[in-house]
């Protein structure tokens, strides 16, 4: 069964996710949660991970920060990685672990081209410690940064040219960006380059409850209507490609999610069969 | 230093001393961004603030629930702020929370509050603690000599301590779906958790069980922390207690030594 659109996988849905028999569905979880000697959420992930296709979605490694991923991390990570055997194993464009300290958060850099640098050597020693190519997202931004040597999709291009990383783009972060920085999202989407885009993430946001006009990216409402609608681009000029539902607060019943879920499993298997191709082995020549 | 990591630097400084001056640099407006917070700086400090209170929040629920939402969220955020996580699995977060509450000014007439974080401490370190196999009642039908000179080998996920009162149950008390009212007696008592398989036990320790653990934890083959037992509690059923300690599954393997 090759992974058309999956969820984002909570506790409280482990036996709805167990039982669940949808056509293509797959479940994503954060690695950080999982990095335990032993235990019932270990257990729960097994046997979840025997009937579905199962995705490590990292927050920590920190791939933007001046310094070496964690080796007790990318230690930990491998470990899961070899144990539950995903299909895709991504992180984020952004630092979070900085002198010892973690932030646990997604925090932004300005795109130099020593930073271009540092990340890729960066991606480079996460794939050879897995073993295996990565997905490296989009995150969402709140601070109109100067200094770039870069645009975003321009950095990410490269990155996945020099690394051969593929790109998990996060259609929400992308709206959320946009709309906080001032930039158009159909153009930023529109210039990512289709054959290293491995995996879509599609969330929900809101406004700030600290009463600025920025855009949240919450993970804590449904996907907006102007997400799918960007959603729906992006798949119209790439094809399908392997979608979450990402849910992180106020997290409804399964069922609720599911509909979501749905939702996009249509638009995918309406758009023709799932190629869902795994992360590009081969540079994406941009 | 490269640019990159003089802009972590700063970033990091920033986000403490909520104010855009040591990232002026690189925002839009060079030196003019002032004294002010920039809108999307507090949206990073306050996902990473809500970031560690959820994870002490998870960590230590009957914290959480015996002071309140508000109290605690404010209290978490304050320990954050001092104690970052080292690491990004957050499901070890909050080692110092107990001992840091002992310290911390508005929780001085809430006396029991660090108990409670420690016991909350014990019983998260169990769930995510090594699977082991608890040995059967079977496996200690031995020769009495024998059985006394065996040193049991404990399950990882055992966790007990001992308190001056009676702290273990108020927080026994405190984790029930539906706590009814909660009493603190001044009966010192031990706290035992264990996770034999997929759930978590926790129960109430007597003084001489809380003998028998201590001293089999030093090393003690089964005799000797008998003897501790009966020592802590001479009126102690040792038979009930060692029968309530396999079915707890605290022993996870016996090292048949020589018998005396």
């Amino acid at each position: 069964m090759r992974p058309t659109a999956g969820l984002g996988l909570k506790p409280q849905h482990y036996a709805d996710a167990l039982a669940a028999e949808d056509e293509g569905l797959w479940f994503e979880v954060h690695p950080e949660n999982y990095m335990a000697a032993g235990g019932p959420r270990l257990r729960a992930l097994e046997a979840i991970r025997r009937q579905h296709p199962l995705s490590l979605h990292g927050v920590g490694l920190s791939l933007a920060a001046d310094a070496d991923p964690d080796p007790t991390h990318l230690a930990a990570l491998k470990a899961l990685a070899d144990r539950f055997e995903p299909f895709v194993v991504s992180e984020h464009l952004a630092w979070s672990a900085w002198r010892g300290v973690h932030q646990p958060d997604l925090l932004p850099f300005p795109r130099t081209r020593a930073a271009l640098d540092r990340i890729a050597g960066n991606i480079g020693r996460t794939q050879d410690a897995l073993g295996r190519t990565i997905l490296v997202e989009n995150p969402s931004l709140y601070l109109p940064l100067t200094g770039h040597d870069y645009d975003e999709t321009d950095f990410l291009a490269q990155l996945a040219r020099r690394t051969g990383c593929g790109l998990l783009v996060d259609v929400n972060n992308v709206f959320v960006s946009a709309s906080n920085l001032g930039y158009a999202a159909e153009a930023y989407l529109d210039a990512l380059p289709a054959g290293a885009i491995g995996e879509i993430h599609l969330a929900g946001h809101g406004p700030d409850e600290g009463g600025s006009a920025l855009l949240i990216d919450t993970h804590g409402a449904p996907v907006a209507e102007p997400v799918w609608a960007l959603y729906r681009r992006l798949i119209d000029r790439i094809g399908p490609r392997p979608t979450l539902i990402e849910r992180d607060d106020d997290i409804p019943a399964f069922a609720v999610l599911m509909a979501e879920r749905d939702r996009a499993h249509g638009l995918l298997t309406g758009t023709g069969a799932c190629a869902c191709p795994q992360p590009v082995q081969e540079p994406a020549h941009v | 230093m490269s640019e990159l990591g003089q802009f972590q630097d700063a970033f990091v400084a920033a986000l403490h001393a909520r104010t855009a001056d040591p990232i002026a640099g690189w925002l839009p407006g060079g030196d003019r961004v002032g004294e002010a917070e920039p809108a999307g700086l507090a949206v990073y400090r306050n996902t990473i603030a809500k970031g560690c209170v959820d994870a002490l929040a998870a960590n230590f629920p009957t914290v959480a629930s015996l002071v309140g939402d508000d109290w605690f969220r404010a209290a978490a955020a304050l320990f954050a702020r001092e104690h970052p996580p080292a690491s990004a699995a957050l499901l070890a977060y909050g080692e110092a929370f107990p001992d840091w509450l002992a310290r911390f000014p508005p929780a001085g007439d809430l006396p029991y509050l660090p108990a409670m974080a420690q016991l909350d401490r014990m019983w998260t370190t169990a769930l995510f603690a090594p699977e082991a196999e608890p040995l059967a009642a079977e496996a200690f039908a031995l020769a009495p000599d024998i059985l006394a000179a065996a040193r049991p080998r404990l399950h990882p996920s055992l966790a007990f301590a001992w308190f001056d009162s009676g702290l273990p149950g108020l927080w026994l008390a405190a984790r029930e779906p539906a706590p009814g009212e909660m009493t603190l007696s001044e009966d010192p008592q031990g706290a035992l958790v264990v996770r034999p398989d997929h759930v978590v036990h926790s129960r109430r320790l007597d003084a001489a069980g809380f003998a028998f653990l201590a001293s089999a934890r030093d090393g003690a083959a089964l005799g000797e922390a008998i003897t501790a037992a009966a020592q802590a509690d001479p009126a102690a059923d040792l038979a009930s207690l060692f029968a309530a300690l396999i079915a707890d599954g605290v022993f996870v393997g016996l090292d048949l030594g020589d018998p005396a």
